[in-house]
């Protein structure tokens, strides 16, 4: 204990001398108690993104997912063409009635009539309203106690915007999609909705780390040095540095605009492809508060989002989109560009996931970690940690106490 | 079979288990010595019934497959050992190009090294991923086979943190 540089126990668990708003208290990835509460004051009140438009272009065309951890849905598109969500759970017996991760219901279940949702259980049917329109022997089983009309689908607030993607609220009394996203999808507005987008890509994984530390690595830039790919066609650049990070209301945030030199890293080169009002090379980031991050490199839009399972596992989904009209060419080049970035064998995402992975190890409750700092200050921009403490400033507002001092 | 067709086949055999030895050996060079330097072209691909299309993972040809992995050392890896499992189960060739196309079942595992907790974890084997190869492979008589295309069609669509190194 005589070196300056190491502490002592009762060091270590001491609070930083800063102020509350630039630390936090590992317990809020840890506690289970924690995680609870943030599924009812958190992922049951806010707008979260679970596919894309693309991924159920035509009528009767189907996704299922979940939200919120454990809540299974399924999302169909009406032969009005109108997108619209339900809890995946049959009224009758509990059983789930989509099973399949996508799909047409235009194709007759072994047990249900084609259009219609069938429980394979016992037969009931749903259509694309969520109306019961089948009960096996209603009338023999049931003599007018249980009818049709009284046992629908629980419907869930379904919007489509900000490029498409189709966005949920499980809360029935929730503010509308804009006023949630509170003016921050402005910032890419341009590229986003000047023309329809198309999905190439998706990957999950199922990652042992609390999903508020995957989202922290698209919310501070400091990490750059994890990555050989930025420091080489980013941080060596003129002007990096001054990218300006922006803070939104309801705990988003965006990082400005850079330009990326992608031919400085051996093997890369130039990007050709943009989106709409995209600079060449340009690179945009908008994190959406609380799991949902859209990042977009010239030519590829990557939506990742996630669904927590645990304190310490969550369900990681990554999109890849171009642009509707592509051609075979453009579409090419456009994966290409994607995948050596962002896929699973690109050179960024494993070393993200190996990081967020490794955080877990090092704070699993018990394990002596104590607090984490989020206190660097460079004039918002690029490695200033503005993007976190305004992600802790929502969920302590959402929580009702400090993430500093998280104890009910 | 003839005694010539089944020399061929051996020598097809014997390029793709070259191949998996080497890539689990982490030996690059001889990897890349197996495969043809203006032909080659590398993919990983599968098929998502999320999405309900076809998909590119990964795709280099011989010189950027060559960057990506003289690269490597100056990359964060996850550097727990991969073993390739393989087994050759269809050799058609085309004896007027003398190419050949072979069909490889592929099941990879991992050893646990430094990816999570290596004081519990280092040392334990998984199963990382199955699915196949799809090579076209060169029968050339004066430097022996080598591959001009791979393609690696991935059952798995889950692979956790993902690699930075070729299946």
């Amino acid at each position: 204990m005589d070196s300056p540089a190491s502490r002592n126990l009762e060091q270590w668990n001491r609070p930083p001398a800063l102020p509350g708003s630039h630390y936090l208290d590992t317990r809020v990835y840890t506690d289970p108690a924690i995680f609870e509460e943030e599924m009812a004051k958190i992922f049951a009140r806010i707008w979260l993104p679970v596919c894309h438009e693309s991924e159920l272009p035509d009528p009767y065309d189907f996704r299922t997912a979940g939200v919120a951890g454990r809540k299974p849905i399924v999302v169909v598109r009406g032969p009005d063409r109108k997108v619209r969500t339900f809890l995946n759970i049959c009224p009758h017996r509990g059983n789930t009635i989509v099973r399949a991760p996508s799909g047409s219901l235009t194709r007759a279940e072994p047990s249900g009539n084609p259009k219609n949702m069938t429980c394979m259980f016992h037969g009931w049917q749903f259509d694309t309203l969520g109306r019961c329109v089948e009960i096996p022997r209603e009338e023999q089983g049931y003599q007018g106690r249980v009818c049709k009309a009284n046992v629908g689908l629980r419907e869930i607030r379904t919007e489509v915007a900000h490029g498409g993607f189709v966005w949920v609220n499980l809360d029935d009394d929730c503010e509308p999609l804009e006023e949630f996203t509170a003016g921050a999808f402005g910032f890419m507005m341009t590229e986003l909705d000047t023309e329809p987008l198309d999905i190439f890509h998706y990957q999950k994984a199922i990652i042992p780390t609390n999903y508020k530390l995957w989202h922290e690595t698209s919310r501070e830039f400091y990490h750059d040095y994890l990555h050989y790919h930025n420091r080489a066609t980013g941080m060596l650049q003129k002007g990096y540095f001054d990218r300006k990070y922006t803070v939104f209301p309801n705990g988003h945030a965006a990082t400005g605009l850079t330009i990326i030199a992608y031919d400085a890293y051996e093997g890369g080169k130039e990007r050709l492809l943009t989106f709409p009002g995209l600079a060449k090379n340009g690179w945009k980031q908008l994190n959406i508060f609380p799991s949902c991050t859209y990042s977009l490199r010239t030519s590829c839009l990557r939506v990742s989002v996630m669904t927590p399972i645990s304190e310490r596992e969550t369900l990681i989904e990554i999109r890849g989109l171009g642009m509707k009209r592509d051609t075979p060419e453009d579409r090419a080049e456009r994966i290409a560009d994607h995948d050596t970035i962002w896929g699973p064998f690109g050179r960024n995402l494993h070393e993200d996931l190996l990081a967020v992975r490794n955080q877990s190890v090092a704070m699993r409750e018990g394990s002596g970690s104590r607090y984490l700092l989020m206190a660097r200050e460079e004039n918002e921009t690029i490695h200033d940690e503005v993007g976190l403490r305004s992600y802790f400033q929502e969920w302590s507002r959402r929580l009702g106490r400090p993430a500093n001092n998280p104890s009910p | 079979m003839t005694a010539a067709e089944t020399q061929t086949r051996q020598l097809v055999e014997e390029v793709v288990y070259e191949s998996c030895l080497a890539l689990n050996a982490e030996d690059w060079g001889t990897f890349l010595g197996l495969c043809d330097k203006e032909t080659f072209r590398y993919r990983i691909v599968n098929y998502s019934p999320e999405i309900r299309r076809e998909q590119c993972w990964m795709e280099r040809d011989w010189k950027g497959l060559k960057s990506l992995l003289d690269l490597l050392p100056r990359h964060n890896s996850d550097h727990s050992p991969l073993t390739r499992h393989a087994t050759v189960y269809r050799v058609k060739v085309d004896g007027t190009v003398g190419e050949a196309d072979a069909t490889t079942l592929l099941t990879i595992y991992r050893t646990e090294l430094d990816g999570g907790n290596s004081h519990f974890d280092s040392g334990q084997t998984s199963l990382f991923a199955v699915g196949k190869y799809e090579d076209r492979i060169r029968l050339s008589k004066e430097d022996g086979p080598r591959l001009m295309r791979r393609t690696v069609r991935l059952d798995t669509r889950q692979i956790g943190i993902g690699s930075h190194v070729p299946f």
